[in-house]
């Protein structure tokens, strides 16, 4: 009997061995196509990243489960850069001397993508950068880095159009002292004089770490009255926004408040409460994906997107997880669209005539001349309404 | 607008400030009152208090007074743990050690709790909802006069601790005269063991207060920390009521400021006022046992 048992057990052992064996043999017909992932895992962005990493493993098996890219796997490189400056050069300097490597996702921070872009730029190697990047840095136009997330541009001319639609004439805007929410304020202002309204930059600015708006609110609140404000725009990001909702009620300031995409989550509805009612703003479609029009051509994608990701994480699809689908879709579209060999510079060339992609956060068109990539249409009005996201719709400016 | 019609305002608004800074400034003066130690890892029990309970409350399903309850609890265990691993091995080091000690576990806590609760900001809800008082054209949050009530009724406590019970006078001798406290029979040890409890213990509580008016998140602590500190020194470090009128002083100061000057500068103006009172009396403004002032 023993003998027997032992023989059962040799037997699966060679069988298991065998299945082993054969895999990769049929997988690696064809070299796998190598991206870079250069981001924060840990530190203060180790939440936020984790969402990234879980989406772009995710759409990776999806693609390899179909096929890959003509036979060609997709493969993720993964690095930590720890919320580090030197790391992160690091990680992408070896991804750069990699030739394996086609390209490069990440990193997060501004100042991060700001050192691995000029990198990009030397070693000619695509950058694919997913958070909205600081205004300096893009507007450099640099050869090999590419945006996905939606540029202060878009955005500011969206809360415009949000402002137009409410009927708001007046607007105060009080931005955090950093150059994206600088920058969000100054193109507003730009685009709301353009359409003849009047926008009021607060000198009072706020940092990331302020846990208290009181006081510059305070100061804000007799502009407030005396100039009749229709409503104020917090040009922000992270908690800072709840926190400026919450401190603008306690101190009875009842005007409507307007936030950036970067309200469009759901820790800062938890941060808020009650105070973040009624905030309005314009964020990806992500947000929402139940509530896209029926005849939206992203819908579809979205919402089985957001089905995926909760059958397998239990978490539903959010903007940052969307950026993540977006750009392994992009690099897909990319390689398959690349003349020939797949080389670094063919598939820089191939990203860049992108036209037309449809993904997550809407049609993405790339051009020499541009590498944002989306528009504002690719935007929604959202207002937060008993805790939840809901759409909002004006005739005329969707 | 002259920048003194929102004084009043201002003001309460550095009032509710004030009352935090002396929350957390009252943990750092008991370590110190009983072992001369400046404990560093003070933000993280503050921290600490207010990310259990969320976890707690939210994870748990526990109701909110025995979340915050069993919160307080945990964190005093590990205001204990902190003692026994990180400050008794090193007790025959020298104090600029045991500050590097302490500095180290404050890290090490702040990571492992990104580790185990992540790095999203937390907040919990205001035990009285969030309708503001209107008072005399003032606004004021019910949670404002909670963090006040707790200021004093810690303050009460402390003080009758220390003046009114034996182990209070035991835990301020091993600090102010080691060796007559060894000849008494006083376990030095065990007092500093026992004040790290407590601290830990008043950390937690504040953080709970607070939570409810700001947010919490694993790295929060250095910096509320940090203006506890200045506080407690600021009022004359080693000294119960210091460390509360440093507090307040510092809040009000930092508030009142912002209606002169642009807000930017308002974290500044915190410490230009530490600088200046330290250099005109440097025992702060009531004083401290453990600061001769006959060497200036």
């Amino acid at each position: 009997m023993k003998g027997k048992k032992g023989m059962v057990l040799w037997i699966s052992f060679l069988i298991l061995i065998s299945i082993s064996w054969a895999t990769p043999a049929y997988l690696a017909e064809k070299s796998p196509y190598k991206i870079g992932v250069n981001l924060e895992l840990t530190g203060p962005w180790a939440e936020v990243t984790k969402t990234v990493k879980m989406a772009m493993v995710m759409e990776v098996e999806k693609i390899n489960a179909m096929g890959g890219v003509d036979g060609h796997p997709l493969e993720l490189v993964i690095e930590d850069n720890g919320f580090d400056l030197g790391r992160a050069a690091a990680n992408m300097t070896k991804f750069s001397r990699n030739k394996e490597i086609v390209a490069v996702v990440g990193p997060f921070e501004d100042n991060l993508q700001a050192t691995t872009r000029a990198i990009a730029e030397r070693e000619g190697i695509t950058d694919i950068i997913i958070c909205p990047s600081n205004p300096m840095v893009r507007s450099l136009n640099q050869r090999w880095s590419f945006n996905i997330a939606q540029s202060d541009i878009i955005v500011s001319q969206k809360l415009v159009d949000l402002c137009l639609a409410r009927g708001y004439k007046k607007i105060l805007v009080f931005p955090g002292n950093w150059p994206l929410a600088l920058s969000l304020a100054e193109y507003f202002k730009r685009f709301g004089e353009e359409k003849g309204m009047k926008v009021i930059i607060s000198k009072e600015t706020h940092k990331p770490t302020d846990i208290d708006m009181t006081p510059q609110l305070i100061k804000l609140k007799p502009i407030i009255e005396s100039e009749k404000v229709d409503a104020l725009y917090a040009s922000t990001g992270g908690p800072p926004g709840p926190i400026i909702c919450k401190n603008m009620r306690t101190l009875g300031i009842k005007i409507p408040i307007i936030g950036t995409h970067a309200f469009g989550f759901n820790f800062i509805i938890a941060l808020g409460g009650e105070a973040m009612e009624g905030v309005e703003f314009a964020a990806g479609k992500p947000v929402v994906p139940y509530q896209l029009d029926k005849d939206d051509p992203v819908r579809p994608i979205v919402i089985d997107f957001d089905k995926r990701m909760r059958a397998r994480y239990g978490v539903g699809a959010d903007q940052i997880a969307g950026h993540a689908h977006d750009t392994i879709w992009l690099i897909y579209d990319a390689l398959k669209r690349c003349q020939g060999k797949v080389t670094r510079a063919n598939f820089r060339d191939a990203l860049e005539n992108t036209k037309g992609l449809k993904s997550c956060h809407g049609i993405y068109n790339y051009s020499p001349t541009d590498h944002d990539g989306l528009t504002k249409r690719d935007l929604v009005f959202i207002r937060i309404e008993g805790g939840k996201f809901m759409r909002i719709k004006f005739p005329g400016f969707e | 607008m002259t920048p003194w019609a929102y004084i009043p305002q201002l003001f309460s608004a550095g009032i509710t400030i004030g009352a935090i800074y002396a929350l957390v400034g009252l943990g750092f003066v008991t370590i110190a009152r009983a072992s001369q130690i400046i404990n560093f890892a003070q933000g993280e029990f503050v921290m600490l208090g207010a990310m259990i309970t969320f976890f707690l409350l939210k994870g748990g399903g526990l109701p909110y007074p025995l979340a915050a309850l069993v919160a307080v609890i945990l964190v005093v265990i590990i205001g204990f743990l902190l003692h026994i691993t990180v400050l008794y091995p090193l007790r025959k080091a020298s104090i600029p050690i045991l500050l590097m000690a302490t500095l180290g576990a404050s890290i090490f806590i702040s990571n492992t709790t990104a580790l185990v609760f992540g790095t999203l900001p937390r907040t919990l809800p205001a035990f009285l909802g969030n309708q503001p008082l209107q008072i005399g054209g003032i606004f004021i949050v019910p949670q404002s006069l909670f963090v006040l009530g707790a200021t004093f009724l810690l303050l009460i406590s402390l003080y009758l601790l220390s003046h009114r019970t034996l182990l209070g006078k035991a835990m301020e001798a091993s600090s102010t005269d080691p060796l007559g406290a060894d000849l008494l029979g006083i376990s030095r040890n065990l007092m500093v063991f026992l004040a790290f409890g407590v601290s830990a213990g008043m950390g937690a509580i504040a953080g709970i207060f607070i939570t409810p008016i700001f947010y919490t998140s694993y790295h929060a602590g250095t910096l509320i920390g940090l203006k506890g500190f200045v506080a407690a020194v600021l009022g004359g470090w080693g000294k119960n009521s210091g460390a509360i009128l440093g507090g307040f002083v510092l809040g009000v100061v930092e508030s009142l400021s912002i209606a002169f000057i642009p807000s930017g500068y308002k974290d500044a103006v915190a410490f230009v006022i530490l600088l200046l009172i330290l250099y005109f009396r440097p025992k702060g403004i009531l004083g401290s046992p453990f600061i001769d002032s006959r060497r200036w």
